[in-house]
């Protein structure tokens, strides 16, 4: 990154910031005033202006969020759309809008209404077929639960004694299970009922205000054609929205495209300091664009406006916005790395050693052929329901390239769906997950430490620049971790007895050059980065559950008597054990990145890369 | 050593250890959700600080099994 400084007469200040968005790729910093140069302060006229322009945008957005789609924008020049016409255009298309949701909302709310009656559309059928007389009755709608039998006898033994034989209760079950009940009293016996029902604990529905008129027969008569208009009613709003979309959609774009350009423009000049003539501000830019920003600026301008950079002694390293640029395959994982703060200006970017290492061990701890079949079909899913450039795209990415490895340790073990790899023929390669626990959790170990030390490594690499004792300290550390794992290796004798003693010997050696390059805490530090190694053991525990876990699942399926049964719940534990398969890996190994790995040489503080640039609705700014 | 001692070591060294991760996480897990009600940007932090304590009962069930192993060799 460059960091520079503008120039150029005041009057052109809008005209350079326009030309630099064009470019896209410069980011401005808040300038400190002096006496000579103060705060560009917006007059009112510009004030009223941004006012203006910030309600336009807000009438935009929402107009465009209530259409739900986003047309290819006009080709008409933006130019052409002058802000009281934009604004005009925008207000329009908003309140229209927002009308049209307003009515469906009343729609649908009506419809749900409806439908919570339409269990009693039956029984009405059963009552207006039965030739019984409705004039001066008094209409309950009720709804009985499901096994709620005992109520209804109780209701029903509570109203003969209180009323006789002066009321009719009709009961129709739903397709739900519920019973859709009506209760018929006379109208004098109306309060006597409520009170009853009441006891009872039975709340009657209430009808909708537009149904509470008229005979019993006749509303539900109507609620039934009100029904069944609905669907067409639905369909008209929807014919008038994508009308408003063909009539007004293009321009609706066009407008909040240009008009987020000039409120980022506008927002950008308060970062400007200012003489009575002229402007300046600072910005960085990747160093290699800052020959064709002054090469624009000159052919736009001509000789008016200047460019300096200003000298690396001027700035300190973590003042520079940060843009983190890794090769297509990597760029998914750059949404792991981001989970955490952006890491300073100059420091080591984590990516690609999170894009090798996080899959791996998803892929040693998962390690099963029909898992990773499952998680790839999962993937891909999501990847083709998923626009580029997002979130739900590069889970995607990292699911697809998680399930990979996952399918071909599954191989290593020779592991499918737990142990039914092994029944249909599929042989462990390098070991059997289930019995061979020892060797597995020697393969987590030695990952483990292949990570710290790299980790420490690149601790090393990074303080070298600046702290030398302290580089030194963590490539010591480094080596001392990987000479007590040797020695460890020689005692238990997975390596010749003989090496033993020369290996503490080394260690002794080394251990008082540590403490002088690291200070009096080196050995408690070397002891927690030990303990960080043995935290890979994780990977082990965590697979070996998933595992046992599978092969639980299978021996289900001859467990219970029928094999229909047996093989129902084979799948059903099945299903759970891929979702906490795939679940708790992710996090064990989110922690062993952030805490175990990044702990050994990450910098976090930079300040994210935001360069003045083009709006696009996807992206916010391009 | 006697089986039953065996399976008792076993099941205490993962048992213990998990009743303290347990521990653990009911105190860190309200706290969490407290904290993300109110800054959901630190999920990343609350659930490393969740999964933290978890090391305890994963160390256990490596020894568990180290005892199992070792025991019945």
């Amino acid at each position: 990154m460059s960091r520079i400084r503008v120039l150029g007469p005041r009057e052109e200040l809008q005209s350079v910031l326009e030309r630099i968005q064009d470019l896209g790729l410069v980011h401005f910093v808040d300038f400190a005033e002096t006496e000579a140069l103060t705060q560009l302060v917006l007059t009112p006229q510009q004030e009223r202006h941004l006012r203006n322009v910030r309600r336009v945008v807000e009438d935009v957005n929402t107009a465009m969020r209530l259409l739900g789609e986003t047309p290819a924008p006009s080709r008409r020049a933006a130019e052409s759309l002058t802000l009281p016409r934009a604004a005009l255009i925008a207000g329009r298309a908003r309140r229209a809008l927002e009308g049209l949701e307003d009515r469906r909302r009343q729609l649908e709310e009506e419809r749900s209404l409806i439908l919570k009656f339409q269990p009693f559309f039956s029984t009405f059928d059963k009552i207006s077929t039965s030739g019984l007389d409705l004039d001066g009755i008094r209409i309950f709608y009720l709804v009985l639960r499901v096994g709620g039998e005992q109520e209804l006898l109780r209701l029903r033994a509570a109203l003969r004694s209180a009323l006789g034989e002066g009321f009719e209760l009709f009961s129709q079950p739903s397709a739900s299970g519920e019973s859709a009940m009506i209760l018929a009293v006379s109208s004098v016996d109306a309060k006597t009922a409520e009170a009853l029902l009441s006891e009872a604990a039975v709340q009657p529905l209430v009808l909708p205000d537009q149904f509470s008129e008229g005979g019993a027969i006749d509303t539900i008569r109507r609620m039934q054609a009100r029904l069944k208009d609905l669907p067409r009613d639905l369909a008209e709003i929807e014919v008038e929205r994508k009308r408003i979309a063909s009539v007004r959609g293009r321009d609706l774009v066009r407008i909040q495209a240009s008009l987020h350009d000039h409120l980022s423009t506008i927002t950008t000049m308060e970062k400007a300091v200012v003489t009575p003539r002229a402007f300046v501000f600072e910005g960085w830019i990747p160093s290699a664009a800052r020959a064709d920003l002054e090469r624009r600026l000159q052919k736009s301008f001509g000789g008016m406006i200047e460019v300096e950079t200003i000298s690396r002694e001027e700035w300190e390293g973590e003042m520079a916005p940060v843009v983190l640029k890794n090769p297509r395959l990597f760029r998914p994982f750059e949404a792991i790395t981001r989970m955490m703060p952006l890491p300073s200006y100059g420091s080591v970017d984590p990516t690609p050693f999170v894009a090798v290492f996080f899959p791996m061990f998803f892929g040693i701890t998962l390690g099963d052929v029909g898992y990773g079949a499952l998680l790839a079909a999962v993937s891909l899913l999501i990847r083709f329901r998923s626009s580029p450039n997002t979130k739900p795209r590069a889970v995607s990415e990292i699911g697809l390239a998680c399930a990979l490895f996952s399918i071909v340790f599954g191989f290593l073990y020779g592991e499918l769906f737990g142990d039914l790899g092994h029944r249909l023929g599929l042989q462990p390669i390098i070991f059997n997950r289930e019995e061979a626990v020892i060797p597995f959790l020697g393969l987590a170990l030695a990952l483990g430490l292949v990570h710290i030390v790299i980790g420490l490594s690149l601790g090393a690499v990074q303080r070298f620049r600046g702290d030398k004792r302290h580089a030194v300290g963590r490539a010591m550390a480094a080596v001392m971790v990987i000479l007590i794992a040797l020695a460890l290796m020689a005692a238990f004798e997975l390596l010749p007895e003989r090496f033993f003693t020369p290996l503490v010997i080394t260690i002794l050696v080394l251990f008082p050059i540590l403490i002088v390059a690291e200070g009096v805490l080196a050995p408690i530090e070397l002891v927690s980065t030990i303990g960080n190694v043995l935290s890979y053991a994780r990977i082990m525990a965590v697979g070996t559950a998933s595992v046992m876990m599978a092969v639980a699942a299978n021996r289900m399926a001859g467990a219970f008597g029928p094999v229909f049964v047996g093989i129902v719940f084979a799948l059903l534990f099945h299903l759970i054990n891929f979702v906490l398969g795939v679940f708790s890996p992710t996090i064990h190994m989110l922690r062993l990145h952030y805490v175990e790995f990044f702990g050994k040489f990450f910098s976090p503080g930079g300040v994210e890369y935001e360069p003045l640039r083009h709006w696009s609705p996807r992206e916010g700014a391009v | 050593m006697d089986g039953n001692w065996l399976y008792l070591s076993a099941a205490l060294a993962v048992g213990i250890p998990a009743l303290a991760t347990g521990w653990a996480q009911s105190r860190i897990g309200p706290a969490a959700a407290a904290t993300l009600a109110e800054k959901p940007e630190l999920t990343v932090t609350v659930v490393l600080l969740i999964a933290i304590p978890e090391t305890v009962a994963i160390l256990g069930f490596v020894v568990s099994v180290l005892i199992l192993l070792q025991g019945g060799g």
